[in-house]
């Protein structure tokens, strides 16, 4: 066979650097729009944020030279766009107090799984890890967050007020069209919670299907699996350190169709709040919420989190 | 020129593969327990015991539960099952239920035609240390029947 010769080595790399040049112009910008309502959280905290997560979740990015080079130009830019999308420093307000909480311990979390700041980050920005000591002082930090210690000192409410359940008879619909259901109280229990953020208590149920695969050590869990966790606020503590459920606050639904469900995990969510179970979300994007969450942190589990594990 | 290419590319698929560190989990089916027929009264968490329960009852025992009746109901079944307490593994901020540490059952039964009396008995699971102390009894089944049920929708 004939050897390609100079001239296709000069053509080959003419193409290459104008594909490289075109590429520059065509890369994607990242803007920084202002800051409208910064997160407000003690200064030793922030300046860990400020290191090692700002330059994708807030408006202060400070892009350096070779991130902006195509094509690592590209992923950049579809970071910090996915990256803000999801939460934003500088436009924390946007976010409800209690949203902002959790917010706050799903960071804890994300950097204790080595999830944050994402891997390509850290390899290109060496500085960008967050130490150990700074994960404990971040810890500290969301023990002192208002929902940590909360109490259900309301007296207890049984049921909805008589008018209101004459007229919310109908069966509750996710929007997502999973509906409510009671079957879960003939189910077995999977698991028992006390969730320290935000202070409730959890019961956590498994249908047939789910409890067998547990029990035949089956992972990922197989359609029809279903799982459902109630959930109460807590009364104070009594003098013997029992702590016992107040308040209904919601369940929520995860249903297994790997088909149906396959945007979120092959998970389907739901969620239904209060007594009136009111279903939760403003729009369908509502499960998205859902199964970002449980798709950072519990992708091991079949992103269950409530599941007995060695 | 092209050994540089070839340790690029060795090189960017050791990076792919140690990006993807998704080792499944290790299930513990030993650490669920069987209530049989008998439905959920409530969960109780116990942080100076380290430990977390669930009382379940059969349906003359949530009856009790529900109405808070001054008086036991003959036929009434608890089973008290405590777990100790233990760190959710994907989740810093919840603790959960790890191994069985106790079990108690306890059943109204009728003595005579006037009178009923309790049978209680307390079974230790994995977590229970020889050295703990057994509960006391008496104490036992006053907590236990005393207990209202949570609510639900
Ligand atoms: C290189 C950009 C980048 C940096 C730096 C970064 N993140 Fe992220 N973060 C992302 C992207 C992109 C996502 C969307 C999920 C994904 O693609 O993995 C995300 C998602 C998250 C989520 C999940 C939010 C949700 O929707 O549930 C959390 C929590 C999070 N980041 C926390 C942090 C923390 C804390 C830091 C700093 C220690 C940090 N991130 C630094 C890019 C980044
Ligand atoms: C910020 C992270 C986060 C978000 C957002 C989130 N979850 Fe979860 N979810 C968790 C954690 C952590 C647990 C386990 C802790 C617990 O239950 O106490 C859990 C547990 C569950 C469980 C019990 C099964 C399991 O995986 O353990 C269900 C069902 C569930 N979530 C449904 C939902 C639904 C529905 C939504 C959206 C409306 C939602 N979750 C949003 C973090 C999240």
């Amino acid at each position: 066979m004939k050897k390609p010769g100079l001239t296709f080595y000069k053509s080959a790399a003419v193409v290459l650097i104008l594909i490289f040049v075109g590429l520059q112009i065509s890369s994607p910008d990242i803007e920084n729009q202002p800051v409208t309502s910064e997160i407000a959280v003690p200064a030793n905290v922030k300046k860990i944020l400020e290191r090692a997560c700002y330059d994708c979740h807030s408006n202060e990015a400070k892009v350096e030279w070779f991130d902006k080079i195509a094509p690592a130009s590209f992923v950049v830019a579809h970071d910090v766009n996915e990256a803000r999308s999801r939460f934003n420093f500088s436009e924390w307000d946007r976010n409800p107090a209690g949203v902002q909480e959790l917010l706050l311990w799903e960071m804890v979390n994300a950097i204790e799984q080595g999830k944050m700041p994402l891997k390509r980050y850290q390899l290109a920005h060496p500085g960008g890890k967050v130490s150990e000591s700074e994960l404990a002082v971040l810890k500290k930090y969301v023990n002192t967050l208002p929902g940590r210690h909360k109490v259900d000192t309301s007296r207890i409410v049984a049921q909805t007020s008589v008018n209101h359940k004459a007229s919310s008879q109908k069966t509750p619909v996710s929007l997502n069209g999973i509906p409510y259901s009671s079957d879960y109280k003939n189910w077995k229990i999977i698991s028992v919670t006390d969730k320290l953020d935000g202070g409730s208590m959890r019961i956590v149920y498994g249908n047939d299907i789910m409890v067998k695969a547990i029990e035949k050590r089956e992972l990922p869990f197989p359609d029809g699996a279903r799982i459902v966790k109630v959930v109460w606020g807590k009364q104070a503590e009594d003098n013997d350190g029992n702590v016992l459920p107040g308040n209904f606050q919601n369940a929520q639904f995860m249903i297994k169709d790997s088909k149906k469900y396959s945007a979120t995990e092959g998970w389907g969510f739901a969620k239904f709040d209060g007594l009136d179970l009111k279903p939760a979300g403003k729009t369908i994007l509502f499960e998205q919420t859902c199964a970002n969450c449980h798709r950072l942190l519990a992708p091991e589990n079949d992103f269950v989190f409530n599941i007995p594990t060695k | 020129m092209k050994s540089t290419i070839s340790l690029y590319i060795i090189v960017l698929a050791l990076l792919m593969l140690s990006c993807d560190e998704r080792n499944t989990a290790t299930l513990a089916p030993e650490y669920l327990y069987n209530a049989g027929d008998q439905k959920v009264i409530k969960s109780i968490i116990n942080n100076k015991k380290g430990t977390i329960a669930m009382l379940y009852g059969n349906d003359l025992a949530l009856e009790t539960a529900h109405d808070s009746l001054s008086k036991p109901n003959i036929g009434a079944h608890y089973t008290l099952v405590t777990w100790k307490q233990k760190p959710m593994p994907q989740w810093y901020g919840t603790n959960m239920n790890g191994e069985i540490y106790s079990i108690e059952h306890l059943k109204i039964v009728q003595r005579n035609e006037t009178r009923f009396a309790f049978d209680y008995d307390f079974q230790t699971g994995k977590a229970y240390q020889p050295s703990d102390d057994r509960p006391e009894k008496q104490q036992r089944i006053e907590f236990i029947t005393s207990q209202q049920a949570a609510v639900f929708p």
